[in-house]
């Protein structure tokens, strides 16, 4: 495989972990323009445990997930009861209060003679854990998605649980939830915990690909992709915010025909498509369809 | 030190009139619609590089830079609309956040397609614009004041007080209210609500590139980050003020200008945005119905 396909492959599994921290969100009734920041959240702390710390990846991905949680539960405390866009108003400020904290980040120590660690607008430089060890590109992108592949044995576990019924159920109407003695706060703040989490572990990773990150990286545009990746690939299933990545970033980007208009291609394409499927490529009726055409299949 | 305070309020003062314009014409589509419109943003900034083109080729004076910025606003909100806020049947309770959901993520999709339209037309990083007043600032005792600033203070209030009268003095107010009241009844009796709101949108680009106008004329200059910029202050300042209240837009965008002109004097530019940002959060988490409905202690109920 040239480098190429192997650097779009594994951006649309990094990336898929954005999408579907914001899909979390969305099932639950939630709009977010925010999870930008706990990807950023993630890159930072992963990249300072391996680059400054000499922690081992995994170790630094679990760090990475718990801060990201930390950081996400905090932003969600105060503003969860707000719905609409008040919520994704109040996300979007505290994503953009992240980024600036970021360029305001300055932290350095001197391994081999050289400056490592965030330095503000700068960025962060030489987080070069992987390649250190010697790991290949297609390695790496085998890591990524067996991560992403587990991520998503678990959405597909929950959706089949009570808890998954549950966290539906608050999204689609967070009343009839209360009424029927859900906690739709605590349910709602667990949700954003876990979307931050996953958002972090996106990061982690991201920062390891690509060896250096810039608080710029973790602007609003980043954070409304993921939010249009989930919408446009279907709020059914966690397959859909994967559609969603790979129809950017696959198709449009690696089949470099639009060249120069693919954002005139995409942005019209993504138009017309929610014109047509409000919920997405893939919503819940289609998936409810699919679940029973394979279930009378297999009888 | 009441010199540079002074000096600051007014700068803020000024800076707050561009925001309110631009929160204005938000205000006046979610307040009417119920949806967020993201393209706002870049469709005025296509109207500003409409201009600039104008500009370019034929040395055009004020008045049609400032006809040519509204006309391109508009005809790109138009197409908006129709891609992402007519299909999606605004204001019905019962589609409801889905609805609201996907018009929202399909203005996005729309603002990334302008935005490369306009990149693609004037492809420079940056372009300059001819200001709208040449000379030298206003001197008042030791303050100065610009007269761009000045001009774009009257257009805010010039337009706060046209939109109250056409909103409380005309049929087709009356019209745009019923629909804001009761979007069932005011159909019931014979109001063509897509025509309200097609009305609604056009008169809120025309808003926006009256705004983008006085703005770029102001800076001098026109660079891609316009779009991105007039959406998220628009916005911004619409939150502080209070979601869907005209005169909350007006207070919200001047907040948000003198917000930033002192924390900018005091603090330097990235503390400005963080401070702002800040304010922003607080203001959302603990009166989310914004500035104005505090200002009148009358709390109105954070639905969205």
């Amino acid at each position: 495989m040239d480098e190429y396909a192997l650097g779009v492959l594994t951006n649309i599994g990094l990336f898929s972990f954005l999408a579907l921290s914001a899909y979390l969100l969305l099932v639950a009734g939630e709009m977010s323009f925010g999870q930008q920041a706990f990807f950023g959240v993630g890159a930072y702390a992963a990249g300072i445990g391996t680059a400054m710390w000499g922690l081992p990846l995994p170790v630094a991905c679990v760090v990475a997930m718990a801060l990201g949680a930390a950081a996400a539960w905090l932003v969600g405390l105060p503003t969860l009861r707000l719905r609409g866009l008040y919520f994704a108003m109040a996300t979007l400020a505290a994503a953009e209060m992240f980024r600036i904290l970021f360029e305001l980040f300055h932290y350095q120590r001197t391994i081999d003679g050289e400056p490592v660690g965030p330095d503000g607008t700068q960025g962060f430089r030489g987080i070069r854990w992987v390649l250190e060890r010697g790991i290949e590109q297609e390695t790496y992108l085998a890591i990524v998605l067996t991560v992403l592949a587990a991520v998503l044995v678990v959405f597909a576990v929950l959706e089949r649980t009570r808890l998954g019924a549950t966290v539906r159920m608050v999204g689609e109407d967070p009343e009839l939830a209360a009424v029927l003695g859900v906690n739709v706060d605590r349910v709602k703040l667990a949700v954003a915990a876990a979307a931050g989490a996953l958002a972090a572990l996106g990061g982690a990773l991201y920062a390891h690909h690509n060896t250096y990150i810039e608080p710029r990286n973790f602007d609003i545009m980043l954070g409304v992709h993921s939010l249009a990746y989930a919408l446009i690939g279907g709020l059914g299933t966690a397959f859909g915010p994967l559609l969603g990545v790979a129809l950017d970033i696959g198709l449009l980007e690696s089949t470099r025909v639009f060249r120069g208009y693919r954002m005139i291609v995409f942005g019209g394409l993504v138009a017309a498509l929610l014109i047509w499927r409000p919920r997405g490529l893939l919503d819940e009726t289609v998936v409810n369809r699919i679940a029973r055409a394979l279930r009378r299949g297999s009888a | 030190m009441l010199v540079d305070l002074i000096q600051n309020t007014l700068d803020g003062l000024m800076l707050g009139s561009a925001y309110a314009l631009l929160a204005l014409g938000f205000t006046l589509i979610f307040g009417v619609l119920r949806r967020a419109n993201l393209a706002y943003g870049p469709a005025i900034m296509l109207g500003a590089y409409a201009a600039t083109w104008v500009s370019l080729r034929f040395h055009a004076g004020f008045l049609v830079l400032a006809l040519v910025t509204i006309a391109g606003a508009m005809l790109a909100g138009a197409y908006v609309e129709r891609l992402c806020f007519a299909p999606h049947g605004a204001r019905q309770s019962r589609s409801g956040d889905a609805a609201a959901i996907a018009a929202m993520v399909g203005s996005f999709a729309l603002w990334m397609q302008l935005e490369e339209l306009a990149t693609l037309w004037l492809p420079k990083h940056l372009y300059s614009f001819p200001p709208l007043y040449d000379g030298p600032p206003l001197a008042l005792g030791p303050f100065t004041l610009r007269v761009e600033y000045l001009a774009m203070l009257a257009c805010a209030a010039a337009a706060g007080f046209g939109l109250h009268r056409l909103l409380y003095r005309t049929r087709f107010g009356l019209a745009v209210r019923a629909v804001v009241d009761h979007v069932d009844a005011a159909r019931l009796v014979g109001i063509n609500v897509p025509r309200v709101f097609m009305l609604v949108f056009a008169l809120a680009s025309a808003l926006g590139g009256l705004a983008g106008y006085l703005i770029v004329a102001a800076h001098e200059q026109v660079t891609p980050m316009l779009g991105m910029w007039s959406t998220l202050k628009g916005m911004i300042a619409m939150m502080l003020g209070g979601l869907g209240s005209l005169p909350g837009a007006v207070v919200g965008g001047l907040a948000l200008g003198l917000i930033e002109a002192h924390s900018q004097w005091l603090a330097g530019p990235q503390y400005r945005d963080l401070i702002a940002y800040l304010v922003l959060f607080a203001l959302l988490a603990l009166r989310p119905s914004g500035l104005w409905a505090l200002a009148r202690r009358r709390p109105e109920p954070a639905a969205a």
